[in-house]
């Protein structure tokens, strides 16, 4: 079918067109001044070849520095709105099943995830000034030149920046890559890009075992180590499974445009209601499956307040195995599993574990030696790479047509899961930590 | 009920032009690849309802990613009455090229020649009224943050509905040789009803002529297609 004059022709073809433009052009067209825009200035430092890619890595950390030192003050305040009402439940209510389903379930298992409103919308506020600016088109570009160099397609970072909101418009995101292997490749990494629903996993954890100084840098150094292995795991694959040379990438850069309050916050509020919105509907539904199983045999726990004796308790005891080499007890285990619905469970889990009271979550975990630094930090490297959530998974099916896709994309990430944390642990008990 | 499609290259502002005419909030960005579904809206003006529909960004009309794909298709299958070409003032060049994509394949076209405000700015002056005579395609300003141009934009649009039908002059001639290869091809497809009155015989010869892969599939189905090939080789 292919002729060589006919593909002559479609060359002739679009030159004769560009032509026509400029023959157009040349009669409608001025331009006085040729000034430097201020576009051609900014994009001299941020798309610098050596600069670049640090520059956008201090902007990341300050993001995070940004969104965890300005939300403490407002999570403590909700935090203890919540541990108020709690008490007053407990007291006000005469029926104790009642009593325990709002203290126990509503209060401390929705309760606990919903303090975490404020990192989440202070960190999509931070998201979208960088967007609305233009500067994210560009950090994507110097990443991209990066994956370039690696032998990975060029427009694969784009996809991935949105993954900080939310995995499921990123991966749809994927269909403006033209070449299908590579689409497939930036789908099969994105869920390792941390979205929203990991954030109070980490503000959690990194707040409790290293302080409201360090807690923004571990949380920044969380974002990189998901952004390394998405690349690490897309040349594997590359070399593997989708063999062949990546197509090369046009990247058109937006204007820089100072953003308007309007537009941030409307911005900040369309990513920050699908939190809401979850918690409204998927979180609240798994909380309270997890306070039953808590208070459950009513007898046999004193109404939820012997836990050892609970059904989830023994659940988590049959999957402690698992993870008792990472140092880690049954309520993790069953913290982990119910996450897999909605990595803010996880919160919420041990939020009716442990409860809510006169100490804070976070200081309850530490208390009660649930994680050293270096079990919670490998903690949480694995709930950033372990299965994305549900609804991630059904995207990606329909996405890459196939079943098969999604169900390799839970096994490869559970491997992988086990085998960095797993690490993390080793490395730091061979420097001597515990 | 009239319908109206948005079109233009990525990142020119075109879910924000939508937003305006539409009143309507989908997610707008300021990077290529924000919309990649196609949205639909609607808005009244002077007692007639216009149906508007969102495209994805894309450069040209000869692509293999999915988004551009749907943008395409709805233009060549769905035909709607009039399409919005979304220029960015900005890079006239570039943005012209789908326009010219456009006049091939005969859509009835309206020009918004967004982000007008930016262009002044940086001394670029377009002398609108010439180019929209060169095209034949009416052509308004627009600044879609603040909405100016967006009432002009409705009116150029209910105007263009009413003249649907009539004969749009070709911009664009490839020169004698060319031609000679596309009046040829043109003439074989002609031959097939079916196919030409479906589509522009014109921009059918040219895209074969192009290998497009969809309009050699085109040309597979047709009861003339030894004919058409004949000519196209």
């Amino acid at each position: 079918m292919i002729d060589s004059t006919n593909e002559e022709m479609a060359v002739v073809l679009a030159e004769m067109r560009y032509k026509a433009i400029s023959d157009l052009l040349a009669s409608v067209l001025s331009k006085k001044g040729g000034r430097w825009t201020y576009t051609d200035m900014f994009d001299h430092v941020f798309l610098h070849k050596s600069l670049g890619i640090p520059i956008f890595l201090a902007l990341l950390w300050a993001v995070f520095q940004f969104t965890f030192s300005l939300s403490e003050p407002f999570m403590a305040m909700i935090e203890i709105a919540f541990g108020w009402l709690g008490g007053l439940a407990e007291i006000g209510i005469s029926n104790p099943h009642i009593a325990s389903f709002v203290s126990g379930g509503i209060v401390d298992g929705l309760g606990s995830v919903l303090v975490f409103v404020p990192p989440i919308f202070m960190l999509f506020f931070a998201l979208s000034i960088l967007e609305d600016s233009g500067y994210l088109a560009r950090a994507a570009f110097v990443m991209d030149r990066l994956m370039y160099k690696l032998g990975l397609h060029g427009r694969s970072f784009i996809p991935m920046m949105m993954g900080f909101g939310c995995n499921i418009p990123a991966i749809m995101a994927t269909r403006s890559i033209d070449n299908e292997k590579d689409r497939m490749i930036t789908i099969l990494v994105n869920p390792l890009i941390s979205c929203g629903a990991r954030l109070p996993v980490y503000v959690l954890i990194a707040g409790a075992v290293f302080g409201a100084k360090y807690a923004g840098t571990v949380i920044f150094s969380m974002y990189i180590l998901g952004i390394a292995l998405a690349i690490i795991m897309a040349l594997i694959f590359r070399r593997t499974l989708f063999k062949g040379d990546p197509s090369p990438f046009v990247l058109e850069l937006p204007a820089y445009l100072v953003p308007t309050a309007k537009t941030v916050i409307y911005h900040m509020w369309e990513r920050g209601k699908l939190f809401l919105a979850r918690a409204g509907t998927i979180i609240f539904g798994t909380v309270i499956i997890v306070w039953f199983l808590s208070t459950h045999p009513w007898d046999a726990t004193a109404g939820g307040v012997i836990i050892e004796n609970s059904y989830i308790a023994s659940l988590g005891r049959f999957l402690e195995p698992i993870f008792s080499p990472f140092g880690w007890d049954w309520m993790t285990a069953v913290a982990l599993l119910f996450g897999f619905l909605a990595k803010e469970v996880v919160v919420g889990t041990y939020g009716i574990l442990l409860g809510v009271g006169e100490e804070t979550l976070g200081e309850s975990l530490v208390g009660l030696g649930l994680f050293t630094p270096l079990t919670g930090y490998a903690f949480m490297a694995f709930v950033l790479i372990y299965v994305p959530c549900v609804a991630t998974i059904g995207i990606i099916a329909k996405e890459m047509h196939s079943y098969k896709w999604a169900a390799f994309v839970m096994a490869y990430l559970v491997v992988l899961a086990f085998l960095v944390s797993g690490s993390i642990i080793g490395a730091g008990r061979l420097l001597g930590l515990s | 009920m009239i319908t109206a499609a948005i079109i233009g290259n990525p990142n020119v502002g075109k879910t924000e032009l939508f937003n305006r005419l539409t009143g309507m909030k989908q997610h707008v960005g300021n990077w290529p690849g924000v919309t990649v579904e196609k949205k639909i809206g609607s808005y009244s003006y002077k007692g007639e309802d216009i149906e508007v529909v969102d495209l994805p960004g894309t450069y040209s009309l000869t692509t293999l990613a999915a988004d551009e794909l749907i943008s395409r298709d709805y233009i060549v299958e769905e035909k709607p009455d009039v399409v919005v070409d979304i220029v960015d003032a900005t890079s006239l060049e570039r943005n012209l090229y789908l326009t010219l994509l456009l006049l091939e394949l005969e859509a009835n076209l309206v020009m918004a020649l967004n982000r007008w405000d930016l262009a002044t700015r940086r001394g670029i002056l377009i002398e609108t009224e010439k180019l929209s005579e060169l095209l034949g395609v009416p052509i308004v300003p627009t600044i879609a943050p603040t909405g100016e141009g967006i009432e002009s934009l409705k009116e150029l649009i209910s105007m263009a509905a009413k003249a649907k039908n009539e004969k749009r002059k070709i911009v664009v001639g490839y020169g004698e040789k060319v031609e000679l290869s596309i009046a040829k091809v043109k003439d074989a497809f002609c031959k097939d009803a079916t196919l030409s009155n479906k589509y522009p015989p014109r921009w059918l010869a040219i895209k074969a002529l192009e290998e497009d892969e969809q309009v050699l599939k085109l040309i597979e189905k047709s009861s003339h297609r030894a004919e058409i090939m004949a000519a196209v080789r």
